[in-house]
């Protein structure tokens, strides 16, 4: 039983891990509502902010550099480049749990703002100075911004998931 | 103000340098791994190549895996869609067989006649559509995302494919390949920003370079002459300049949208590719 019980803390602890690496080889592909694809974000920017930010003992910064790792070359871009973004963005969060006294969910939306911005930039300037690939503004635009906008959803899911697993 | 910034100084470097609870690496030391890997994929060195390309092959093997939840679930749609359609289908198709047996005697008469008058003027198509090469393969990946549209394949440099050879579907052009590992290859559609093919317009010599801009139903043709105007419905083929393609390979169609406005839609629709031919010339008709 006792066994039983590690298994089971085990995998509820890793479930942020592995999801983190399955939509990381996994790209789901959403469907489009006219011109605008509302559906898409990223995921792992979301998992990763409020994980670092929360529980940062369920999510290994060496977790999240192979994550990247594996992001650019399932996408087909220069090897490192996510791995870097997805780092500031864990360096930003970091900053911002020493930073605040206070967990406010609105506060942390909107620190979302600033992480978001610094982690696309560090995209950006690689892509623009580390490879020849065009890329399109407007989609990578669209995809941030429902990142932020679905924050709270998963923000919710995320806390009642991590009471439920503390219960256990 | 300095207090603050001394604060700053200090958060940062915390965040960087402490390692906190169960953490096996500082963000410092991976920050500085990231630069370095994305430093040793700039520059190529020789070693890189076959590391990435392994990388890729086993990445793109448990992608492929990752993906079969959801490819199983359209599967089960479409049989369930098609089984509803099937019989409508099955009518129209007996009725256009019939139609075509008809316009088969026609098409041998017309044929036939061409040859014909084409022996008249010396002309020949023999080395239209060249090729030594050609091979069939699955699309194991299909990814969209901000910075390529492109396909993954299931046929490497194992198989002899190589970079820049021409990807069709159902007859279509879909696009090259663009990175080649050992068990699979990336090819960039037609559709991608980077995409750009020298094309020719129907029943006219106008060279241009037909650009992806994302959408299969908009893309763009630069390099027309000044004060040229589009048609609808005029065929574009590839023109065989550079060398890249055979000429005379449809590619696109340009058609009026529901605001009266001339646009570029692909022929083939490389969304729906499932088995694709790689050749290094133009199809084998």
């Amino acid at each position: 039983m006792l066994y039983l019980r590690i298994i089971k803390e085990k995998i509820y602890t890793s479930l942020p891990i592995i999801f983190l690496y399955f939509f990381s080889f996994y790209h789901f592909q959403t469907p489009e509502v006219g011109k605008i694809n509302i559906f898409a974000f990223n995921f792992q920017m979301i998992l990763i902010y409020f994980y670092v930010l929360k529980f940062p003992e369920n999510l290994g910064f060496g977790n999240i550099f192979l994550a990247g790792i594996i992001n650019d070359a399932v996408i087909g871009i220069t090897l490192g480049t996510t791995s870097l973004s997805y780092l500031t963005l864990s360096l930003f969060t970091t900053y911002i749990r020493n930073a605040t006294l206070r967990s406010v969910m609105t506060a942390e939306w909107f620190t979302f703002v600033p992480a978001l911005f610094f982690s696309n930039l560090v995209y950006l300037v690689i892509i623009n100075n580390f490879s020849n690939v065009s890329f399109y503004y407007i989609e990578l635009l669209q995809n941030t911004f429902f990142t932020f906008l679905f924050f709270p959803i998963f923000y919710y899911i995320f806390t009642q998931y991590q009471k439920l697993t503390s219960k256990d | 103000m300095s207090e603050n910034r001394d604060d700053f100084i200090i958060a940062i470097r915390y965040a960087l340098i402490k390692k906190g609870a169960k953490q096996t690496f500082s963000l410092f030391f991976l920050i500085l791994l990231s630069i370095l890997v994305i430093s040793l994929d700039k520059f190529s060195l020789p070693f890189m190549s076959p590391l990435r390309a392994s990388l890729n092959d086993f990445i793109y093997h448990v992608s492929v895996i990752s993906s079969q939840p959801e490819k199983f679930g359209k599967f089960i749609i479409l049989k369930t869609k098609k089984h509803y359609t099937i019989m409508d289908e099955n009518k129209f198709l007996r009725e256009e067989m019939e139609f075509l047996k008809k316009q088969k005697f026609n098409n041998a008469y017309l044929a036939s006649e061409n040859d014909i008058l084409k022996n008249t003027l010396n002309l020949s198509d023999a080395n239209t559509f060249e090729q030594d090469f050609s091979i069939f393969a699955r699309v194991i990946l299909d990814q969209k995302s901000p910075f390529l549209k492109s396909i993954l394949i299931n046929k490497g440099t194992k198989s002899g494919v190589t970079k820049g050879m021409s990807v069709f579907h159902k007859d279509y052009l879909t696009g090259t390949i663009v990175e080649t590992n050992f068990l699979t290859s990336r090819v960039l559609l037609l559709t991608d920003l980077n995409s750009k093919l020298p094309v020719i317009i129907e029943g006219t010599d106008t060279n241009a370079i037909l650009e992806g801009t994302g959408n299969k139903k908009n893309l763009r043709l630069s390099y027309l002459p000044e004060n040229y105007k589009l048609e609808p419905d005029k065929i574009i083929f590839s023109s065989g300049k550079g060398g890249f393609f055979s000429q005379g390979i449809p590619i696109a169609k340009t058609y009026l949208d529901k605001n009266d406005e001339i646009l570029i839609k692909l022929l083939g629709d490389p969304n729906q590719a499932l088995i694709v031919n790689i050749t290094n010339g133009a199809i084998k008709r």
